[in-house]
């Protein structure tokens, strides 16, 4: 059978039903292709969306509801020297109470549920989707690509694929767009599920990610691969953990890998103080997975410059090798690049030129992104391998500061600033949105309810908050020429964000140390803060209105 | 038609997949490099050369793919709604 559509977009996962519902917005016959029977349920991660995700993604994730297990503050390091001498150091990156939890870092969420939330978004703005259904090959004409045969033997003809098919990018590889990535590209993640009673969850974890590193004899992670660690996100009523190895070594070796992660998964949950003492009891093991992710392929000047788009297709998210070697998160990069795919085919189609000569500006925009930039090549993680090897305590962490501690922000700095700014020259109060949205994440997962409609209760009636964000709407509106002039004034500025957060390094750990050590006396504010948030009538976080 | 594994709790394979990763016994040099990735013990090497025991607990992960460098595996996804698939990844 032949099928005509305007677009097919391969693969309902982070990035499909992004571009999806744009393309469906925008008038377009759109159809989206997914190989598993209900979308989400092949699709495995960590899993901590950074902020930058939610404040420069799509908007219709920034001002809904999707489903969220937990609100993130950051990350504390346990860099480890000797685990069994218990001679272990600690680095933190967090927003302080009483900001935290309500502004946060990033998201966790479970694949599943979050992806089958935003396939649902797309098939309201009139995608249609096609489930049980895997994408074999390309229909090739003339040199071109002209659509997808299935493998229901079905040829979808569409004037432009777009591909989010994931990193393992067996149809581009397939149709000839890019080569496969080689194995020092790839990690392979070992992943595991807890169930945890949420007190647990609450009283060791609170809201902050915990990260291990440790010289390779430790045992914290498969010892020869290139920055490996430990990370554990906590979820709502459960911990989800991941240890993950490069596939190839210095010199091309192959590690046992079937034999290294089982040492080290018992090594670590037997011998990790808190691990041992504060979760193993009352933890029980739900789920196990594993997954290989391109995270290194950035770091690569030649994988990095490989093809994302040809005649008639243009590669999304982790197919176009924008998995991030940073903080190891992909999500904001596939809803970034999902936008951008959506933008350009939509383009195209108009323009009735969806030649690779068209496509090409879907590359320049691509490589024009300040976080999509930064997150493919900040080697920290890379070079965090080298003080593993060294043996040097300083080295190691510093190495771990730089990544995932204070260190963080003298190489984000300068991409998130161009990012803020570039989001209120386009929407000078596009602040309230922001607050709005941090707000209503939090309503949302204090009340368990992942949708408005789910909310359970009557909505309360309005008070001191609602009059808060109404007061704040007023004057970014009135603000807004004001806004523009100083954004206007501070983007030839923002190259100098990084230098100066390095310059103030050290100022900036005793502020942020200061800050955690004073909590205690914010509690109550925070508690304050918290239960009216949770209190709110949902209705005053919409952002849709405005 | 469901299958679960005891090693592997919270996941589930699904139908009929059939034979989706296959080994070229012509380029295959036996390295065995498949056989240290594959955390689903998909693999086993005789008469020298590598041999699909059992896609049973596999992942569609592609590592084995990746790290054949003698480009003896063929991999392609199984059919669609086949295959593992899991509420927790
Ligand atoms: C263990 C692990 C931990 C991670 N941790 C984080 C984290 O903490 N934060 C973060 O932001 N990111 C994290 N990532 C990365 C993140 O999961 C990916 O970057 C993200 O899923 C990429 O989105 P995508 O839409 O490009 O691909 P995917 O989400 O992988 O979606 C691809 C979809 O396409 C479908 N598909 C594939 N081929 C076909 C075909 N031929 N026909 C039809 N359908 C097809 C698949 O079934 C899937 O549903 C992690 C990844 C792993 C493996
Ligand atoms: S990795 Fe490839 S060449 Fe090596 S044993 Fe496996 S199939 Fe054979
Ligand atoms: S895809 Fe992964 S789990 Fe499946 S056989 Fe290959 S290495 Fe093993």
């Amino acid at each position: 059978m032949i099928e005509e559509y305007d677009v097919v977009v391969v693969g309902a996962g982070f990035a499909g039903p992004v571009a999806a519902k744009k393309c469906a917005e925008a008038g377009l016959k759109t159809l989206m292709l997914e190989r598993s029977e209900n979308p989400g349920e092949k699709v495995i991660s960590g899993l901590t969306i950074p902020i930058y995700g939610f404040l420069f993604g799509p908007a219709f994730i920034r001002d809904g509801n999707p489903p969220i297990e937990r609100p993130v503050d950051g990350i504390k390091n346990y860099v480890i020297y000797d685990i069994k001498a218990g001679d272990i150091d600690t680095v933190e990156l967090r927003i302080p109470r009483p900001l935290s939890p309500i502004f946060a870092f990033g998201y966790n969420a479970y694949c599943k549920p979050f992806i089958a939330w935003e396939v649902d978004q797309a098939v309201k703005a009139g995608a249609e989707l096609r489930t049980s259904t895997t994408a074999m090959d390309v229909i090739e004409e003339d040199g071109r690509i002209k659509g997808i045969v299935t493998d229901r033997g079905d040829r979808i003809r569409a004037k432009v694929v777009i591909n989010c098919e994931g990193s393992q990018g067996i149809l581009a590889v397939k149709a000839g767009v890019r080569e496969k990535y080689p194995p020092e590209a790839i990690s392979l993640a070992d992943t595991y599920d807890y169930e945890c009673p949420r007190e647990v969850i609450d009283r060791v974890f609170g809201y902050t990610l915990r990260f291990c590193w440790g010289f390779d004899e430790q045992m914290i992670a498969p010892p020869l691969g290139h920055g490996n660690g430990l990370m554990s996100w906590p979820y709502r009523n459960s911990i989800h953990w991941m240890q993950d190895q490069c596939l190839s070594l210095d010199g091309g070796q192959v590690p046992n890998l079937r034999k290294l992660f089982d040492e080290y998964h018992e090594n670590i949950t037997t011998q990790l103080p808190w691990w041992r003492d504060e979760i193993a009891p009352s933890a029980r093991l739900r789920a196990r997975m594993w997954e290989g992710f391109e995270i290194f392929a950035g770091l690569d000047d030649r994988l990095r410059n490989m093809p994302n788009y040809t005649d008639g297709m243009i590669l999304v998210g982790d197919a176009a090798g924008l998995e991030s070697t940073g903080l190891c998160d992909g999500v904001p990069a596939a809803w970034f690049s999902a936008d951008i795919a959506a933008d350009t085919a939509i383009e195209a189609i108009k323009a009735n030129d969806t030649s690779a000569g068209f496509l090409k500006r879907y590359d320049r925009r691509i490589k024009a992104h300040p976080i999509i930039q930064w997150t493919i090549t900040c080697r920290g993680r890379w070079d965090l391998r080298k003080a593993q090897e060294s043996h040097d305590r300083k080295e190691l962490r510093a190495r771990v500061d730089h990544q995932f501690g204070p260190g963080l922000l003298t190489h984000l700095g300068t991409p998130l600033t161009k990012s803020i700014l570039e989001w209120l020259r386009k929407d000078p109060t596009v602040i309230t949105k922001w607050v709005r949205m941090f707000l209503r994440y939090y309503h949302n997962w204090e009340n368990e309810g992942s949708s408005r409609e789910n909310l359970p209760g009557q909505p309360k009636k309005r008070g001191t908050l609602d009059i808060t964000l109404a007061l704040f709407d007023a004057l970014g509106k009135l603000l807004s020429p004001l806004t523009l002039v100083v954004v206007w004034l501070l983007e030839p500025l923002t190259v100098a964000v990084n230098p100066l957060t390095k310059a103030l390094h050290p100022l900036i750990e005793l502020i942020l140390s200061a800050s955690i050590k004073m909590e205690p006396v914010f509690r109550p504010l925070t508690r304050w803060i918290s239960n009216r948030v949770k209190q709110a009538d949902p209705t005053i976080f919409d952002a849709t209105k405005f | 038609m469901v299958r679960k594994s005891e090693r592997f709790p919270g996941v589930e394979w699904v139908g009929e997949t059939g034979a989706f990763i296959k080994i070229d016994d012509k380029k295959c040099t036996g390295c065995g490099n498949c056989l240290r990735v594959c955390l689903g013990r998909c693999f086993e090497i005789e008469n020298k050369l590598a041999r699909i025991k059992s896609l049973d607990e596999c992942m569609e992960c592609a590592a084995c793919w990746y790290v054949c460098g003698d480009g003896a595996i063929d991999f392609a996804w199984p059919p669609g709604g086949t295959g593992y698939r899991s509420d927790w990844g």
